[in-house]
């Protein structure tokens, strides 16, 4: 009966939403500090290559690899985040527009570690590392009634779902600290949070740093989801794709590049037209939000008028109730 | 074999110089960065192709057809992707920025549908023809090219200089506020100036295409990245910086080609855009050290 | 003494924005630092909180000096500033704003925030107290989850002193906050300045409402085109020639204008 529901097919398409949203997260902290980089899809990379070639060629345990990659992409957004510093809006924009095209180029050149344009094949699958530890372990998918294929993808959807809750977890509860309201102050002004106290240095390199650990993390666990990977998958393409998860969903609150990541990943599985002129829609749709409504389609208004028909049960019968179906 | 890599880079570097220009009025006038450039260009070199190859007509048509549609193009990024923006309140100033980046990956997938993705070749009667002095041969198309460039150049510095559009364009550029309460139309002044640029990038584009031999989609990325990179390098809104930035970037590409690594060729524009960010971000040639604030 | 200026000058760019000035602040005073329009109020303000560093000459507070240090460490040192023209965080609410202005007395990092430590619960309960009771100093109590940029001007004002005051300055620096007030306002203005006053927290005013700096004073600074040209009780202030002199000849350019 469980083998009837569940669809590997579906399942990988959930398994990249998920994936989409850890990349749209991932913009939005960096956003977070009014810093707009184009240098996610290089990070991504990094973290990609990273730990295909560590446990492919170094035979490192796929979630070291993993672990690693990410710390090490966080690292190198640091050490991307002091000069960056310097830099005010658009001046950060193109800067890390060339970061990300000088990774790319590196990585199509340094052929003897990346095997250059042509990419990187047979990296250890996620589903596959799990199906063999749990058949070491003495359980086989059949016992309890589902193929191989479809205990892969259930189980790989159901880490990328921890993964994810977990990401937004965290970041939640960061955004509910002291950490929190110093990235918000610092967005409104960055003047007056230094004269407030916000070491304002500290905090953005912070905002970059986590920002491009979080896409290193995607980016390895990209590499660990479709086994191949080549300097092609994260262009100027990806990098805008990024980007529109935030602008999209909006850039004020996380539920914002979470919806825009559910939204955008989800509409070209439902109609193929969407798929074939995606990026023409995106392009229009990002000429559209900034005309519209640049802060994008979530909110803070967006996020208390859902929350506000609840308190409004608890005081009393208001008659406004069903505004929640709409 | 020297003087030969010199013509070449000349060349190249003349483009370049095109490619930049028509950034460095758009950001001269309105102090914003047209992501969507690069795209236009790209446009441009589609229509070459179009109208030599596809409609066997001669090149100067293709030009002027190129000049027409990018032009339009240009007009239309104005009209929906800046426009809409100006004068409204609480608008960061990262949102024309975000709006040009959707115009350019909008038209990059147009381009991929109209033309399709892959390489287009763009043969001229006259591409191969060419004169040789002593041991060095030179292509009438560079020679071509180097003119087309340098008549723009001369051409924008005196419209700019001497010409009543010009000055209401300069005037602009000062401060777009004192200007239009001095009477100059700045609504107009500055369509006018994203459709110049914009036609600037068409005309580029064809030139490219001649000196390539090949036009495609992706293209327009490349090359606008690198005309991002040459007018950081001569300093945003600096006419004759981003002459001399465009004349290096395209020297230093054809030297490192011709002695070093070919495939970190298309690295120095980025490398240099991030060097020269870091260590004098008003560029080589730039003497205000005003940071782009918000 | 809290704060020492030691013969301060600015230059920007071939304009002598402040030339030479001296003065000092004693413990628990207010100072009022006036002057006519252009005369270098804020930019003294400006290199007292390190926004930009003086020309030539030394600031010292509490006995150390303050070169060198960056406006988040000025702040931490004990002195806070408000904006003339107000620079609250206009989309978070009223109590963040406060809060933001608490950040430097608070140590929680990355993962105590997350992990929600005991440590940082204690922590956010302080801060949330704090904020309350300077709320509550101010005025602002009732609208402590209002969105900064919904509150009047005049409230807007007090918050941004709140905000500074959750910073626990020992110099608190006021830049023009009665401007755009009411009588009514400036009279509360007026009331609070002395319940900060009471808190033992010295005070440096530049204000433009004369009778406000009269009453709430004890000594004046006066500053015209750069230049010290008179210091002293406000009696010794008003009665001072020089002083009068820069005054009338702003307000017959005004006239002029």
């Amino acid at each position: 009966m469980l083998s009837e529901l569940i669809n590997p097919y579906y399942l990988q398409v959930a398994t990249f939403i998920l994936l989409n949203i850890i990349l749209g997260v991932s913009i939005y902290i960096t956003l977070g500090t009014g810093q707009l980089s184009l240098g996610h899809a290089g990070f991504m990379s990094i973290g990609a290559y990273t730990s295909a070639i560590l446990t492919l060629n170094y035979n490192v345990p796929l979630v070291i690899g993993i672990i690693i990659a990410a710390v090490f992409t966080g690292f190198i957004g640091v050490l991307i985040g002091f000069p960056a510093l310097r830099l005010q809006g658009v001046y950060l924009a193109i800067a890390t527009l060339g970061f990300g095209e000088v990774i790319r180029v590196l990585f199509i050149n340094w052929e003897g570690l990346t095997n250059g344009a042509i990419g990187i094949r047979g990296i250890p699958h996620l589903g596959r590392e799990i199906l063999s530890f749990s058949e070491s372990l003495g359980f086989s998918p059949g016992m309890i009634g589902l193929k191989n294929n479809q205990f892969v993808s259930l189980a790989v959807f159901l880490v990328l779902l921890i993964i994810s809750i977990g990401v937004i977890w965290f970041f939640i509860r960061q955004s509910n600290s002291r950490i929190g309201r110093a990235f918000a102050s610092i967005k409104m002004d960055e003047e007056a949070s230094e004269a407030m106290g916000i070491n304002i240095t500290y905090y953005k390199i912070l905002a970059f740093g986590q920002g491009a650990l979080l896409a290193g993390f995607a980016g390895a666990l990209y590499a660990h989801l479709t086994a191949y990977i080549s300097p092609s998958d994260f262009g100027y393409h990806r990098a805008v794709e990024i980007l529109i998860f935030a602008i999209f969903g909006g850039s004020e609150v996380i539920w914002g590049p979470i919806f825009g990541a559910i939204f955008l990943s989800t509409m070209p599985e439902f109609l193929r037209v969407i798929s074939e002129y995606r990026f023409m829609i995106y392009g229009a749709l990002l000429v559209l939000m900034m005309a519209f409504r640049p802060q994008g389609l979530i909110d803070t208004n967006v996020v208390n008028w859902i929350k506000r028909p609840r308190l409004k049960k608890k005081e009393g019968k208001h008659g406004t109730g069903n505004k929640k179906d709409k | 074999m020297l003087i030969e890599q010199l013509i070449n880079g000349l060349t190249l570097g003349s483009i370049y110089v095109v490619v930049a220009l028509g950034y460095t009025l758009v950001f001269g006038v309105l102090n914003i960065v047209n992501m969507g450039h690069g795209e236009i260009f790209m446009f441009g070199a589609f229509m070459g192709v179009i109208v030599t190859n596809s409609l066997g007509l001669p090149l100067y048509v293709a030009f002027l057809v190129a000049i027409i549609v990018t032009g339009i193009l240009g007009y239309f990024l104005e009209r929906f992707a800046l426009r809409p923006l100006r004068g409204k309140e609480g608008v960061s100033h990262l949102a024309p920025l975000i709006s040009t980046i959707g115009v350019s990956i909008f038209l990059e997938n147009a381009a991929h549908h109209f033309f399709g993705a892959g390489n287009q070749p763009f043969r001229t009667s006259f591409s191969e023809l060419n004169i040789t002095i002593g041991s060095t041969t030179v292509y009438y198309v560079q020679i071509l090219i180097f003119v087309i460039a340098i008549l723009l150049m001369f051409g924008l510095t005196f419209w700019l200089s001497k010409t009543k559009a010009g000055k209401a364009l300069r005037a602009s550029a000062e401060n777009l506020a004192v200007a239009s309460l001095l009477g100059v139309n700045t609504k107009r002044v500055i369509t006018q100036t994203v459709i110049i640029a914009s036609a600037m990038g068409g005309i580029a584009g064809i030139l490219v295409g001649i000196a390539f031999n090949s036009v495609n989609p992706q293209m327009g990325l490349s090359f606008g990245l690198k005309g991002l990179a040459i007018i950081i390098l001569g300093g945003l809104g600096n006419v004759r910086g981003a002459m001399a930035g465009g004349l290096i970037l395209g020297l230093s590409e054809t030297f490192l080609v011709a002695y070093g690594n070919s495939g970190y060729r298309d690295a120095i524009a980025f490398i240099a855009i991030i060097v020269i960010l870091i260590v004098r971000p008003q560029g080589l040639f730039g003497t205000s050290t005003s940071k782009s604030k918000g | 003494m809290v704060l020492e200026i030691k013969k301060i000058s600015k230059n920007f760019g071939g304009i002598q924005a402040l030339t030479d000035v001296s003065f000092s602040i004693e413990q628990g005073e207010v100072l009022g630092l006036i002057g006519p329009n252009g005369a270098g109020k804020t930019t003294m303000f400006n290199m007292i909180t390190a926004m930009f560093p003086p020309s030539s000459g030394e600031i010292g507070f509490l006995g150390q000096s303050l070169s060198g240090l960056k406006p988040h460490e000025i702040t931490k040192r004990g002195i806070c500033r408000t904006f003339q023209n107000i620079r609250l965080f206009s989309e978070l609410t009223v109590r963040e704003n406060v809060m933001v202005g608490n950040h430097c007395r608070l140590t929680t990092g990355v993962l105590q925030s997350v992990f929600r430590t005991k440590y940082q619960k204690q922590e956010e309960e302080n801060v949330l107290r704090n904020s309350d009771e300077i709320l509550e100093i101010v005025g602002l109590s009732e609208f402590g989850q209002t969105i900064a940029k919904n509150l009047s001007y005049g409230q807007q004002r007090r918050l941004e002193i709140a905000r500074a005051l959750a910073s626990r300055p020992q110099l608190l620096l006021l830049d023009e906050p009665a401007a755009g007030m009411n009588e009514k306002e400036t009279n509360d203005l007026f009331d609070l300045i002395k319940k900060i006053q009471a808190l033992n927290i010295t005070i440096l005013l530049i204000e433009h409402d004369m009778p406000l700096v009269m009453r709430i004073c004890s000594r004046i600074v006066v500053l015209n085109f750069g230049k010290k040209i008179a210091e002293g009780t406000p009696s010794s202030i008003q009665n001072n020639k020089e002083v009068i002199e820069a005054y009338l000849g702003v307000e017959e350019e005004d006239e002029l204008a």
